[in-house]
């Protein structure tokens, strides 16, 4: 007969975590996601949840929000997991039932968060499920969309938020609950800076308010320190690696956290790129900002590749332009990032410079080389020429995919191209091989593209790109939701490229990634 | 191509009486007067329901430039039915045109209006309760008025949330095939042939797995929210079914049973399965 | 340690399942079922009407063991399937809102170009508007799971706007119990490919029999029905029978049905 402790603590006032030689294994895996897991988490505590990708992360804040369930998946569990005394999934349905649940769960997807198409129906739901009655409903769902600080009122539509909001959104449908321990599972990895900013501010505010407990797994680590106080460090496949204060554990482990891909604060990644060979003398321009078609770095003639000259560029199936009159050049071994806020038009402009959606207005048009023979409008050159000139890597990975095998996704392009320069078989072998090893994809050559994790994928996506050996990249958010170690290998590889000759034209929101790209010596910004 | 797919969004503010209605009892209406019509081909039938309909219309709130906008496929697929009926159908009666083994007569004419008529009749309820109805009201209306279980209805209309998210997914696969070197549309490289329904078919394949990736973590995202637990459950929208709704619901079904009545007293009635 | 509770715990499970088969609704349902083949036996269908040409009346037998025992068996195996997780409605739910999308695509490009088939042209691609019933049976596992994912695939497709308004609704009921009936006569265990081309089948005989009857009634005559039907159920094994297996196939490879009941069936990795 299982304890039944009362529910009886005020709401949202914390929960503690026990854990007991817990492990998990899911139904379709042989290596079990979690093992032996020893932990102890009081009520109210705010902790951080660090470790390399499979350590079991998002396994642990699942197992406690009670949503693992070994009879319903078909996995494997051990041990135990506890919340205030009671097995978590216990837990989870007396919290139903009582209208008062222990915990709450925030995921990284915000797009996949929001059930209702109404943002005041959204922050209900939950409370609808719990069986809160009618009339504490809506009282409710007004306080909790005030507490995240929600600009907009309760009829406002979901699909006209942006990430960041749609995050907060999903925020308040969890802390209308008045769950005494937030889960959160990388929370802003999908978002941009300034979301990133509002969704923490709203987590720091209802901690404070309600003294409810956190468990948070994220990568950008330094923004979040201030409302820590513990940090624990999993092992793949095992336990916990380290546990204590903040400032210890990155200490002591900051090279181990690099490792697993943790942005450590204090430890400055970046700054990779080689010694660039041809520096601008320095009449070149300092000034990050536009730099106009025709300037060109005095004593370095670069080829220009791409011209726009007052493009407009608009989404498709758009009436309106999102971006206007804007001039700039894609040059050869330089890097041209478009940064700006979240809506302001980036992907769109990226997805025309890629010849993949018509110019609105104004013209873009392909230096001689580039055009070789195709015509200098990108957007009329057939699939098969636009394949080995332009080449665009997708904001999600998942979209590029045509084959199912890594090492046939590589061989998709080189046989799509048309026209000169198409390769022969013995060609695209090499260059596939050659890919593979500098990718570090070899081992994974024989594996469905979709399997591969989130940085596996990131890679592959711009290996099939490179494989047609097109001049000009076209980059749509590349480090988006990805963790450090990809990055650096990212912008390392893109440096390479640039020393190599190729044109880059990133899209991002990502200010490190301006800060390393957009440097004088290796590019320029273009702010939107 | 989204441009052309809208579905229904923020609630209409409707003043009008069957346009304030409880959702099933329009849906009632939709659903019910097809079952008659589709019982047989004849004009009069088909036509006193529009009759009916069009009569109405002026309670359900619609204008005719937003029935024009929501109906227009309506109205578009009935033209040419009614042309291939009338071009093709078996001949009776009396001969009025005709060219080889094309031949217009007298009940080639009947059966092209009827089915000409058929299609609007049918239709035109469907477009009222399509232009009228909010999904989450029409939701709440399924699960607390006729009671069907609210994890399948709220799922669906979950799901249904995802259909905008999945039609710009299809976009982006459109626009991402071109970039790994495959035109879209018919007539260029592959044409209509294998190759064409190959790259249609692997992009539907891609388009489901982002479907089903997203259903999955949807379904945790609606769990995680306690959803699905217990079938005690609370409506923060109560849908009422009130007395009024069921004198509309009645109205469809008085439509139905008088345009049948109108057929058979005319004499024009006859069962489709003989 | 672990094997061994997992095991016992199995079989309690199995062991409820069993006591539980004959629970009071589902007993209620097998007798309505018997009873409805009985009275069909008794009463006789009329013979005044005549399908393909021949009158109802000489059916009468068939008819009342096919009512009464597919009944039972539906009624036997939905308690056998196991009950539909969130995971599962939703995943199912989606399917079927990925195929109103694919509907609605389809039905658009090619209105112009159907328009101008005559039907027995037209009955060639009808498999089309099957796929989400049979993938849906397929990659969810559960009872109802044909009917409910096609009907939600007929509502989106009805709700964005097509030729056939809310008819379409009650199409895809259909539709969706034609291939239903396969899978339950297969009591949910049976999901290869010989599965997949009969509920492709079930569901081209239905809408067959629908559009032939009901849609194109003034056009064909006797014979035109039974070709009308016969190549409709060709189009729904190949596209939607042979189609949605491929793509279940398929999709398992990329690892996206693990959560459910058809990835399960799968090797661990």
């Amino acid at each position: 007969m299982l304890n039944r402790p009362a529910l009886n603590r005020t709401a949202g006032s914390g929960a503690a975590v026990q854990a007991r030689g817990w492990g998990w294994r899911y139904g379709t895996r042989k290596a079990w996601a979690v093992r032996g897991l020893d932990l102890r988490i009081e009520a109210g505590e705010r902790v951080m949840l660090l470790g390399p990708s499979g350590a079991g992360k998002s396994s642990l804040l699942a197992g406690l929000a009670g949503l693992l369930d070994p009879v319903e998946s078909g996995g494997d569990e051990e041990g135990e997991l506890l919340l205030d005394g009671v097995p978590a999934r216990q837990a989870r349905v007396q919290g139903v039932r009582a209208g008062q649940p222990l915990t709450g769960l925030l995921l990284q997807d915000p797009q996949a968060q929001t059930v209702l198409a109404r943002c005041g129906d959204d922050v209900a739901f939950g409370l609808e499920n719990h069986a809160v009655p009618a009339d504490q409903i809506w009282p409710r769902v007004e306080q909790a969309l005030r507490e995240v600080g929600f600009p907009y009122g309760i009829e406002h539509p979901t699909a006209a938020l942006s990430g960041g909001e749609r995050q907060r959104l999903a925020l308040a449908g969890v802390l209308a609950l008045r769950p005494g321990l937030l889960l959160l599972d990388e929370p802003t990895a999908m978002l941009d800076p300034d979301g990133a900013d509002l969704v923490r501010e709203s987590v720091a505010a209802v901690l404070a308010v309600t003294g409810a407990g956190c468990l948070l797994v994220e990568h950008r680590v330094a923004p979040w320190l201030a409302m820590i106080d513990r940090v624990v460090v999993l092992e793949p496949g095992g336990g916990v690696h380290a546990d204590g204060p903040p400032e210890v554990v990155f200490a002591k482990q900051s090279e181990a956290l690099a490792a697993a891909g943790v942005w450590v604060p204090g430890v400055r990644i970046g700054r990779t790129r080689p010694a660039s060979r041809v520096q601008a003398s320095n009449g070149g321009t300092s000034d990050p900002r536009r730099q106009d078609a025709g300037t060109l770095d005095a004593g370095t003639q670069r080829e220009q590749l791409l011209t726009a000259a007052g493009l407009a560029a608009r989404r498709p199936g758009q009436v309106e332009s999102v971006v206007q009159d804007l001039d700039f050049t894609v040059q050869a071994g330089r890097a041209l990032c478009v940064t700006g806020p979240n809506g302001v038009g980036k992907s769109t402009l990226a997805l025309t410079v890629g010849g993949l959606v018509a110019p609105a207005a104004g013209t873009l048009h392909a230096g001689q080389s580039l055009d070789a023979g195709a015509g200098p409008d990108p957007i009329t050159w057939r699939a098969g020429e636009l394949v080995s000139r332009i080449g665009t890597v997708f904001q999600e990975p998942q979209h590029q995919f045509v084959a199912s095998t890594v090492a046939a996704e590589l061989a998709v392009g080189p046989a799509r191209v048309r026209g000169r320069h198409r390769p022969d078989p013995q060609q695209v072998a090499a260059r596939t091989d050659e890919l593979l090893e500098r990718l570090r994809l070899t081992h994974l050559s024989r594996a469905n593209p979709f399997t591969l994790s989130g940085g596996e994928q990131r890679r592959l996506s711009v290996a099939t790109v490179l494989a047609t050996a097109p001049r000009v990249l076209v980059l749509d958010e590349p480090t988006f939701g990805q963790d450090a170690r990809t990055w650096v290998e990212l912008t390392a590889l893109l440096a390479e490229l640039l020393a190599e000759g190729a044109a880059i034209m990133v899209a991002t929101h990502d200010q490190e990634l301006v800060d390393e790209l957009g440097h004088p010596d290796l590019g320029e910004v273009l702010a939107l | 191509m989204t441009g052309l797919i809208a579905l229904p969004g923020t609630r209409p503010s409707e003043v009008a009486f069957i346009a304030r209605a409880n959702p099933v009892a329009k849906l009632a209406v939709a659903m019910v007067i097809p079952i008659a019509l589709i019982l047989t081909v004849d004009p009069v039938t088909a036509g006193t329901a529009l009759l009916l309909e069009i009569l109405a219309l002026p309670w359900c709130g619609v204008g005719p430039r937003r029935l024009l906008r929501s109906g227009w496929i309506v109205l578009l697929s009935a033209i040419p039915a009614g042309l291939l009926t009338l071009l093709f159908a078996a001949d009776s009666g009396r001969l009025i045109a005709g060219l080889g083994p094309v031949t217009i007569t007298a009940g080639s004419l009947t059966a092209a209006a009827a089915i000409a008529l058929r299609i609007l009749a049918i239709g035109l309820p469907g477009v009222v309760l399509i232009t009228t109805t909010d999904p989450t009201d029409l939701a709440d209306a399924l699960a607390q008025v006729l009671h069907l279980p609210h994890r399948f209805v709220l799922s669906a209309l979950a799901a249904l949330r995802l259909f905008g998210v999945l039609a710009q997914e299809w976009t982006m696969l459109t626009m991402a095939r071109r970039a790994r070197g495959f035109d879209t549309g018919f007539g260029r490289a592959d044409g209509f042939g294998l190759g064409a329904a190959r790259r249609v078919g692997g992009q539907v394949f891609a388009l489901l797995v982002l479907a089903i990736r997203r259903a999955t973590v949807l379904a945790v995202a609606m769990e995680a929210r306690g959803f699905g637990v217990d079938r005690r459950r609370t409506w923060a929208r109560p849908s009422r079914f009130r007395r009024s709704d069921l004198a509309i619901a009645l109205g469809g079904l008085l439509i139905a049973v008088l345009a049948t009545v109108a057929g058979v007293v005319t004499g024009s009635w006859n069962l489709v399965l003989t | 340690m672990i094997d061994s509770t997992a095991q016992a715990h199995q079989q309690d499970q199995k062991d409820a399942r069993l006591s539980e088969l004959w629970s009071p609704p589902r007993l209620f349902v097998a007798a309505i079922g018997i009873l409805a083949g009985v009275v069909i036996y008794l009463v006789g269908l009329p013979s005044s009407t005549s399908i393909f040409g021949t009158p109802l009346s000489d059916l009468t037998l068939p008819v009342a063991l096919f009512v009464g025992g597919a009944v039972v068996a539906v009624a036997a195996s939905t308690a056998v399937a196991g009950r539909w997780r969130i995971v599962d409605i939703v995943v199912a739910s989606v399917l079927g809102v990925a195929g109103g999308l694919v509907f609605s695509v389809w039905n658009a490009s090619t209105q112009p170009l159907r328009a101008s088939m005559v039907p027995l042209v037209g009955a060639t691609i009808v498999g089309v508007w099957l796929f989400p019933a049979v993938l849906g049976g397929l990659i969810v596992r559960r009872p109802g799971a044909a009917v409910y994912t096609e009907l939600v695939a007929a509502v989106l497709s009805a709700l964005v706007g097509n030729e056939w308004g809310f008819a379409t609704v009650w199409y895809g009921l259909v539709e969706g119990l034609g291939a239903e009936v396969v899978f339950a006569l297969l009591l949910y265990r049976r999901y290869g490919l010989p599965t997949a081309l009969l509920a492709g089948a079930g569901a081209g005989v239905a809408v067959g029999l629908l559009d032939s009857l009901i849609y194109y009634p003034a056009v064909l005559d006797p014979a035109g029905r039974l070709a009308y039907v016969a190549i409709a159920t060709c189009s729904g094994v190949i596209i939607a029978g042979l189609g949605s297996w491929a793509l279940t196939k398929a999709l398992a490879k990329t690892g996206t049905l693990a959560p459910m009941a058809s990835g399960r069936a799968a090797e661990r990795v």
